[in-house]
């Protein structure tokens, strides 16, 4: 019994250190944000109690416009799911299948992951500048001057503009740790399926994509997550403008937090990204659960 | 003997310890918008030098942040109380306000005596709460209308255009000649402000505006509605670069400085950057033309003394600091007047030769000035600037009427 209880202490101990680490780093500024989102603070006199007000607030005031912001974020975190990860697991079903130069195409397609966000948001900035943007001139060249426009200028399209690249930024990343998934299938799984008179694609479909469901469900929640948090791109590229048109819940943090003072109001929206981002976790892992 | 001689080497330790503290330097940091591209770059490498010169002993580290960065830069830290520089640049009135009501900056009313003769009372009035100093302005700016005169000569005329009508004729003729009237940045909304403003004033009057900044007068009114029209329909009529949403006010500069804008409607402390460009002999500065004539005059203008130094109250050395804020301010001043960035706060030498034609200009507008108000978005508070801004964005991109532009801010800012 004695033993025991030193055991389970040494434990205890051993991990203290960890334990205050993440209590110190990432729930206390949790509970410190969910208190400050009941006040109303400039962030330079002492914060003042108004209950609910700021989530009242935060969900009718149209200058804020939350609605938009959220709305931005799940059509980015839809676009992530269906077309990124659809695109990253083709990607990966197909370097696979050890096509000549898998590791020249495994880099190269992970490189944008490497580059820092400002230098593509730099980069894509030119690409869709209207002057000398390469988009435009190719437009040009093609003989569709009428379909060049101001791309992160024109609400019609800025939204899609932006999103090309955080899609582009991240397939190599996903594209990775399924492919990291798909070496570790069993090779005699897959052959025996072969044998068996399985074509590629009942390969893919009965056996690979099941057996990598877990990292599936890691991506998943990863690009879902990602996307409601997503901010430096969108920073760089429009800063959430054109009058909004951009907007999401956390450059709307940012404006409110830094521009406006209002950082009741910013630690209002934080808490609302860190319940959504878990609401959505565990919906994906009950789905893929209930899928199991 | 012992005894006498580890007395002796003590004595010396204690005498060479004593000589290290004496010539320990002091570094005052200082956080500006100065970066390398601003035209007041140069100016604050020079002021910082001098100071340093006259003041053996005591550093300057100078830690430049672009304008919008450096908004969110100097708020985070005063809203922590932590790593705050001894001097920060900053705008008066509303920006420096909220930092003052919150016991964050010093005040400077024992040593603005010192240097009250050449810094007249009447320029401190932005950095001036409760009858206290906190702030030292160094140098003044207005929005200015610069007028590239080769291209508005292609389309046929000689001069600025001095009324409203006449201006309206000119963006058609440049329009049909094919030049674009004017640049502006859609992306960042104080440059829009810059044409909303003198449009504003030059509808209501001054006084006005200043009452509607205050809240003394309400937003929702009819001359501020003919101004925000009047914006509108220099939008639909396309006076405005048509790629002006998608670009940064230096991208806009370039290009008015590349001849690509007949007009560019901005603060006067572009005056350094194009007045030493290539296009300088051709360009005039005015002011944009009366709306109303019955509310406003032509020299009713935007603008008044703003970029200001000030001394945070957690300084370690409140009294140097307080000093190099005035002397480099006053340095600042004369320097940015020599270079043709900016105009004085500070007296300055009437003879004094500054290295442009466009100083001299805007110095001569300020001297005609019926009234000045403050830039909106330092006159009003952060939040209330934001919002302000806002509703200029929206106004540009059609996504608002007049009516709203002024029902909109009403309900929320009055």
């Amino acid at each position: 019994m004695k033993k025991s209880f030193g055991y389970k202490l040494n434990i205890f101990l051993f991990l203290l250190p960890a334990l205050i680490l993440f209590i110190g780093v990432l729930i206390a500024p949790i509970f410190m944000s969910l208190s400050y989102s009941f006040t109303e603070w400039n962030g330079l006199k002492d914060p003042i109690f108004i209950g609910l007000d700021n989530y009242k607030e935060l969900f009718t005031s149209k200058s804020i416009n939350i609605m938009r912001a959220l709305k931005n974020s799940l059509l980015l975190a839809g676009l992530s799911v269906f077309i990124q990860l659809t695109f990253a697991l083709w990607l990966a079903l197909k370097l696979g299948k050890k096509p000549v130069g898998e590791r020249a195409y495994l880099s190269i397609f992970f490189m944008p992951v490497l580059i820092s966000t400002v230098v593509i948001g730099q980069l894509w900035l030119k690409i869709y500048n209207p002057d000398y943007g390469v988009l435009n001139l190719a437009l040009k060249s093609l003989g569709l001057e009428s379909w060049t426009r101001v791309w992160l200028g024109d609400k019609k399209t800025v939204l899609w503009a932006c999103f090309v690249p955080i899609l582009w930024q991240y397939v190599g990343y996903h594209m990775l740790l399924m492919y990291a998934g798909i070496k570790g299938v069993p090779t005699e799984l897959c052959e025996a399926a072969m044998l068996d008179g399985c074509t590629e694609g009942q390969l893919n479909r009965y056996i690979i994509i099941p057996y990598i469901k877990p990292i599936l469900r890691v991506s998943v929640i990863f690009a879902v997550t990602g996307s409601l948090k997503s901010f430096d791109l969108i920073y760089v590229l429009t800063n959430g403008g054109p009058n909004h048109a951009t907007e999401v819940p956390s450059t709307l943090m940012i404006n409110l937090l830094f521009l406006r003072n209002r950082y009741g109001m910013g630690s209002t929206i934080a808490v609302m990204l860190i319940v959504l981002c878990f609401v959505f976790a565990l919906l994906i892992n009950l789905v893929f659960k209930e899928e199991k | 003997m012992k005894k006498l001689l580890s007395i002796l080497l003590a004595a010396i330790m204690v005498l060479s310890m004593v000589s290290a503290v004496a010539e320990e330097e002091i570094t005052l940091t200082l956080w500006s918008i100065a970066t390398e591209s601003d035209s007041s770059h140069q100016s604050f490498i020079d002021a910082i030098a001098a100071f340093e010169a006259a003041n053996p002993g005591v550093k300057i580290a100078h830690d430049t942040t672009a304008n919008e960065a450096y908004k969110t830069k100097i708020k985070a830290a005063m809203s922590s109380g932590e790593g705050l520089p001894d001097i920060f640049f900053t705008w008066g009135m509303g920006f420096l306000g909220e930092f003052v009501d919150a016991g964050r900056v010093l005040n400077l009313d024992a040593y603005y005596p010192t240097y009250a003769a050449e810094l007249p009372e009447v320029m401190t009035g932005n950095s001036t709460y409760n009858g206290s100093h906190y702030g030292v302005p160094y140098s003044m700016s207005i929005v200015a209308l610069y007028a590239n005169m080769d291209l508005l000569k292609k389309a046929g005329w000689e001069d600025i255009p001095a009324t409203y009508e006449d201006m309206i004729k000119c963006c058609e003729d440049l329009k049909a000649a094919g030049i674009i009237p004017f640049g502006v940045s859609g992306k960042e909304l104080w440059c829009l402000s810059e044409y909303v403003e003198p449009l504003v004033i030059k509808s209501i009057g001054g006084a006005k505006l200043r009452d509607i900044y205050n809240g003394v007068a309400t937003w929702n009114d009819p001359g501020v509605v003919k101004a925000i029209a009047a914006f509108q329909d220099m939008v639909t009529k396309e006076y405005f670069d048509p790629s002006a949403i998608a670009l940064g006010n230096d991208e806009v500069k370039n290009n008015f400085i590349a001849g690509k804008y007949a007009f560019y409607q901005n603060g006067s402390w572009n005056n350094g950057d194009i007045g030493k460009a290539e296009i300088a002999p051709n360009v005039k500065v005015g002011t944009f033309p009366v709306l109303d004539p019955e509310n406003a005059t032509l020299m009713q203008m935007i603008g008044g003394p703003n970029n200001t130094l000030a001394v945070t109250a957690t300084t370690q050395y409140p009294d140097l600091a307080a000093k190099a804020a005035f002397e480099l301010g006053k340095f600042l001043s004369n320097a940015d007047y020599t270079s043709g960035a900016n105009l004085p706060c500070w007296t300055a030498d009437p003879n004094a030769e500054v290295a442009n034609d466009l100083i001299p200009a805007v110095a001569n507008m300020v001297a005609q000035a019926d009234d000045m108000v403050l830039f909106g978005d330092n006159f009003l508070s952060a939040d209330a600037a934001n919002t302000y801004l806002d509703y200029i964005g929206q106004a540009f991109a059609g996504d608002i009427t007049a009516e709203e532009f002024a029902e909109g801010l009403a309900s929320e800012l009055n």
